[in-house]
């Protein structure tokens, strides 16, 4: 039990060391002493000194607000994951099993490279438009999974992929229909997952829908252990299963709708942490989605920091970089413990 | 012997005929034999009368080489000149090979900056001679603009138009010589900041107009710069390929943190058309005329912001 709770408070003091890290580093360099200028300015109270303009947008209009969206869609990807694979029994479970991401990145280059009609391309934004092909893809699968009062795990997860590879053949059929390679390099770029271009105002919404997400699953969490036995045993422990699920995919069609829309569809964090945190809290949700949302948080935040200055001059997706280091870590922990699912 | 006599009246029609096509035949027996950009040696015949090049800056160069006539096609990248607006277009990204042989080319003109030249292999599979152009400087473009006077018959005129464009260039590099030059920041994209690295011909460009051009120094071909970057540069003007029509208050509401940038503060915020900076072509000099102007704009009396060079 203290091990649990030493592991995730590790994991806390961790993230925000890793905060400091990304605030002090980026493309450019700043001098410590100018990052400290400008946290002073902002949080120690009644201090006059105002810090060099531009080190003030660097560190607290740019990486601030971009470190902290990093940290909300890590960590909600990886809550969102551990709930799908809750949901399904399936350890190839992802937030976007259930053709969300496709769907959004659907939605997201039909806005994006004009081949909306006018009248929708005016009242949309090209996050709004990504939500909408998220939940759009989500309805179907969930439509296509009922079957009576009964959620079928399994159609559920065969119309996730099936939706997922209809989404994402729109979206090559787009990309590669579109005339124009200025707005199809920014969609590329979008579609692989990147953080560019987040300001203060990107975050209140994702804020509020991840960590009430959380607050949700954390109240699901004795349900949620109940159903990784199975549909039936969690019956009779007097859990209400199909109204559980339910829920599930209004959560995660939410957070993952909000998520994916902010920030694009950035892969494996969904996937490979909660596996990567079940081996070290076990399974036992009370335990694991705390957890979960700092190891993804703090991965994310990695991620984002690699992809920011691993290239000079060069801002790579972060979806790159979660494949690239993620897999591997991956594949090594599958190797090291004799890991069990469930 | 009324059959005798038409056999007989035969075999004089048919060496007359023989007779009268053997000397047309004989200049396009004639073959060229000429070694392209890229070291390919290929083999042309005397007069090329139907040409189809596979990228609009191709396009451009036939047409300012005087050789618009000889255009039997171009791609649907194509939009300028008007004149290309009534051939027929052809998909040149990925090569639709059926719709380039049912144009019966004597002759494709091809770059490497935009072709690939994997594909000469289907070429040589369909008998159709393919010229590879490679260049990446303002001098390869009035080369090859030269290169295809050559090619198509008409070196006269593109050997005057390269002068001329040339000298255009020239008066320009000279009217800008003397005055400060202010760090100039080129974009290809406002919201992904697309720029050019080391090796692009934009700097020339941006020399020639008057400015110092920022990102000369980035040894990477096509960098990605960061909302920080353009902070600690400072560049003192902006130009971006988004369009004549763009507003640049856009660019400050896509990266807000930029007020205090010199450019976006002094309002020195310029976009162009994209085809006269992105497409390696003759225009090229007109994009600079363009950037000049907006650099320098007390050396540019109003009577000659209406001329074209």
């Amino acid at each position: 039990m203290s091990k649990v709770w030493l592991t995730t408070l590790g994991l806390a003091v961790l993230l925000l060391a890793s905060m400091g890290t990304a605030l002090a580093f980026g493309s450019e360099s700043i001098t410590g002493a100018d990052v400290l200028d400008v946290l002073a300015f902002h949080f120690v109270p009644g201090r006059d000194a105002t810090p060099d303009p531009i080190a003030e947008r660097i560190i607290w209009r740019l990486r601030m607000p971009r470190a902290l969206l990093a940290l909300l869609v890590g960590g909600g990807l990886a809550l969102v994951g551990a709930a799908m694979q809750t949901l399904v029994r399936n350890p190839l479970a992802d937030p976007f099993i259930l053709g969300i991401s496709s769907g959004a990145s659907a939605g997201a280059s039909l806005f994006y490279l004009g081949f909306l009609p006018p009248l929708l391309s005016k009242t949309l934004s090209m996050p709004l438009a990504a939500f909408l092909g998220g939940l759009l893809s989500i309805t179907v699968v969930y439509l296509v999974a009922r079957g009576g009062s009964r959620l079928s795990v399994a159609r559920l997860l065969l119309a996730g992929v099936a939706m997922s590879a209809l989404m994402a053949s729109i979206t090559s059929f787009i990309t590669f229909a579109s005339p124009d390679p200025n707005k199809l390099r920014a969609v590329l770029f979008w579609l692989l997952g990147s953080l560019h271009n987040t300001t203060w105002s990107t975050l209140p919404l994702p804020t509020v829908i991840t960590l009430s997400g959380f607050v949700v699953l954390l109240g699901l969490a004795r349900p949620l252990d109940a159903m990784l036995i199975g549909d039936e045993p969690a019956h009779s422990l007097g859990v209400p299963v199909e109204t559980i699920k339910r829920l599930l995919i209004v959560l995660a069609a939410l957070m993952t709708g909000t998520l994916v829309a902010t920030s694009g569809a950035i892969g494996f964090v969904g996937l490979i942490v909660p596996h990567a945190v079940r081996s070290l809290v076990g399974v036992l949700h009370r335990r694991l989605l705390p957890a979960c949302f700092l190891a993804g948080a703090l991965f994310l935040l990695w991620a984002d920091l690699a992809a920011r200055i691993v290239l000079p001059s060069q801002q790579l997706p972060v979806g790159i970089i979660t494949a690239l280091c993620g897999v591997p870590f991956f594949l090594y922990l599958l190797r090291r413990n004799a890991y069990a699912f469930g | 012997m009324f059959l005798k006599q038409f056999s007989f009246f035969s075999f004089v029609l048919l060496l007359l005929a023989l007779a009268a096509c053997s000397p047309r035949q004989e200049p396009s027996a004639a073959l060229n034999r000429v070694m392209d950009d890229l070291g390919r040696s290929l083999v042309l015949p005397d007069t090329i009368r139907r040409v189809v090049p596979l990228a609009p800056n191709l396009t451009e160069l036939v047409f300012t080489a005087g050789a618009g006539s000889r255009l039997v096609g171009v791609t649907t990248a194509d939009d300028f000149p008007p004149a290309v607006d009534t051939l027929p277009k052809i998909s040149a990204l990925p090569l639709d090979f059926e719709a380039l042989a049912a144009l019966n080319p004597d002759l494709v003109l091809a770059t490497d900056q935009v072709n690939s030249p994997d594909m000469t292999d289907t070429f040589a599979a369909l008998d159709i001679p393919v010229y590879f152009f490679s260049y990446n400087d303002i001098e390869g473009m009035l080369r090859s603009l030269r290169t295809t006077g050559d090619l198509l018959g008409t070196p006269a005129r593109a050997t005057a138009a390269a002068d001329s464009l040339q000298h255009a260039l020239e008066a320009l590099g000279k009217r800008t010589a003397d005055v400060d030059k202010p760090l100039t920041l080129f974009l290809i994209g406002d919201d992904t900041l697309y720029s050019f690295g080391d090796e692009s011909y934009i700097h020339d460009l941006i020399a020639i107009a008057g400015g110092q051009s920022a990102t000369e120094d980035i040894g990477t071909t096509a960098p990605i710069l960061s909302d920080e970057y353009v902070l600690t540069t400072k560049p003192e003007v902006i130009f971006g390929a988004f369009g004549a029509d763009y507003d640049p208050a856009h660019l400050l509401a896509q990266h807000p943190t930029w007020d205090i940038v010199p450019a976006v503060a002094n309002g020195r915020v310029y976009s162009l058309d994209p085809s006269l900076i992105l497409r390696p072509g003759p225009r090229l000099v007109e994009g600079t005329r363009q950037m000049a102007m907006k650099l320098h704009p007390s050396l540019f009396s109003p009577i000659d912001t209406t001329a074209t060079p």
